[in-house]
């Protein structure tokens, strides 16, 4: 088993109320995703408004299914502080391991739990929306759009907390909410391009996450050169 | 390995620099035992000569390998910190195995070393603090390295354990380096063959401990007889006749002329450790 391996395994042991708490949401973003299709159209006045509440809301859901897969991840990124307090980072270095491969160590594992639920969660919403009827074409862009908003904003938040974390002169990791809030940044205009913009919604969500995916890539990169070894110590 | 050898390194933290230019070169394998008082840059100097921290300048050299271009360098070198750097939500035996995953390595041959093998399924963070200690000693001991740097590893520690784990580091120091920082100087005489002392960042002696001479020696002699008559100068302390002598060397005939003149000695003991007066100069 490999380091981030032993990471995944250690971060569900840490915590499981994140990941309860992760699956909840998931649940309700797949009733999100759904509820066009079970709520009776004249309860929603659909002629007063110019909004194409029908197809809105499930890409609204994305943002709150992305969000669930954050949740779920959320134990890792404790582990890194509470790893770096009890001094296994600085062992880490110790046997020869760079701090880029103990980062990459981290991000892997919390990159592996997030999709884990984002499988899991598609799975179940494909199967519901395809039940009900949902169109194919609506239920693939709520796959591609749940997996790129959702890796991207784990991936952001991950490097985000870390390098927070590394580079905050106290100990206890009170930087460490931070990086999850800079991780929901990008998702929250995935809740709103579906209703302000909805012919460009899809597009919108998908650059937003290729820019996030990028820019936490250059900073995990670049964290080696950022971040000096000695942030890594007690 | 052959050599370890240390060109004027510098290194600290951010831009505060807590090691100046330190400089020394370590061939024979033996304890050294690194003394200093608390802020000198034991800890520093560890992790320096550990590849943790990057030098801000001089050079660290494992025989030929440079310690900062090689990686294959750095994993020759075990590193024990004043924490236990165990993860605390696991057994001992998944702790370890965490480690040996990582990094390779024997987990029983740890647990067998350290007398581990009863704690085995206990959870980490239920062990009292010697257990613990134990337990991240026996982490560094997972695979075989060349070059073991320990920081205090018998402190929090009970006198059989700390007996135990200064066995372990004698016979192991046979055929490999062992940099060991303590505050026992009793211990650091006991098992150390060389000294290296580090006052404010600044390596200030280097030597075979053997070769360390104190100002002076105090001897404390006990006899079941009045002897005072026969030590005029002498202190009556603590039920020992203290004798002050300038060399080692005069207490064997102070000894002789006692026993020659009818004294019934119990006891000769060396009252101070001379790494005391060394430590506090």
């Amino acid at each position: 088993m490999s380091f981030w391996q032993a990471t995944i395994r250690r971060s569900v042991r840490l915590s499981r109320t994140y990941f309860i708490l992760g699956v909840v949401m998931s649940v309700f973003g797949t009733i999100l995703s759904n509820m066009s299709s079970f709520i009776p159209a004249n309860i929603i006045n659909i002629e007063s408004t110019s909004i194409d509440f029908m197809n809105s809301i499930p890409l609204a859901s994305v943002a709150l299914l992305s969000l669930s897969a954050l949740i779920f991840s959320t134990p890792v990124v404790m582990l890194f502080v509470f790893d770096k307090n009890t001094g296994v980072l600085e062992y880490l270095l110790s046997t020869g391991l760079d701090q880029i491969d103990v980062f990459k160590g981290y991000v892997k594992a919390s990159l592996s739990l997030a999709s884990i639920l984002l499988a899991f969660s598609n799975v179940f919403n494909t199967a519901i929306g395809i039940y009900l009827g949902t169109s194919l074409g609506l239920v693939a862009n709520k796959v591609v759009l749940t997996f790129a908003m959702g890796i991207s904003g784990v991936l952001l938040a991950t490097v985000s907390m870390m390098a927070f974390s590394s580079l905050q002169k106290s100990q206890m990791g009170a930087n460490q909410p931070l990086g999850t809030m800079i991780g929901v940044i990008p998702m929250l205009p995935a809740f709103m391009a579906p209703f302000l913009f909805p012919s460009y919604a899809m597009v919108i969500v998908i650059s937003i996450a290729v820019v996030t995916s990028l820019f936490s890539l250059a900073l995990l990169l670049l964290s080696s050169r950022l971040i000096p070894r000695e942030k890594l110590l007690p | 390995m052959q050599k370890l050898e240390l060109n004027e390194i510098s290194a600290g933290y951010g831009v505060e620099e807590v090691i100046h230019k330190i400089s020394l070169k370590i061939i024979e394998p033996s304890i050294y035992i690194v003394l200093g008082p608390n802020g000198a840059g034991k800890t520093t100097l560890f992790r320096t000569i550990g590849g943790i921290l990057k030098p801000f300048s001089g050079q660290i050299k494992l025989d030929d390998a440079d310690l900062f271009d090689s990686k294959d360098a750095r994993r020759r070198i075990a590193y024990l910190s004043h924490l236990s750097a165990l993860p605390e939500e696991m057994t001992v035996f998944n702790a370890l195995k965490y480690y040996a995953d990582v990094e390779g390595g024997d987990i029983e041959h740890s647990l067998d070393l350290l007398n581990l093998s009863d704690l085995k399924d206990r959870k980490f963070s239920s062990l009292s603090q010697g257990q613990k200690k134990r337990v991240s000693i026996g982490k560094i001991f997972l695979r075989e390295r060349d070059l073991y740097l320990l920081d205090e590893p018998t402190s929090n520690v009970d006198p059989k354990i700390s007996k135990e784990i200064r066995d372990i580091l004698i016979k192991l120091s046979k055929d490999k380096f062992v940099l060991y920082s303590s505050h026992n100087l009793y211990e650091a005489r006991e098992i150390g063959t060389y000294l290296i002392l580090i006052k404010n960042g600044e390596l200030k002696f280097f030597d075979k401990i053997e070769n360390i001479r104190a100002k002076q020696y105090r001897v404390g002699i006990k006899s079941l007889n009045d002897i005072s008559n026969l030590l005029p100068e002498s202190k009556f302390d603590n039920g020992y006749y203290v004798v002050t002598v300038d060399n080692p060397t005069t207490v064997a005939k102070i000894i002789n002329d006692l026993v020659h003149s009818g004294a019934e000695l119990s006891e000769v003991r060396e009252l101070d450790n001379p790494l005391q007066e060394f430590f506090e100069e």
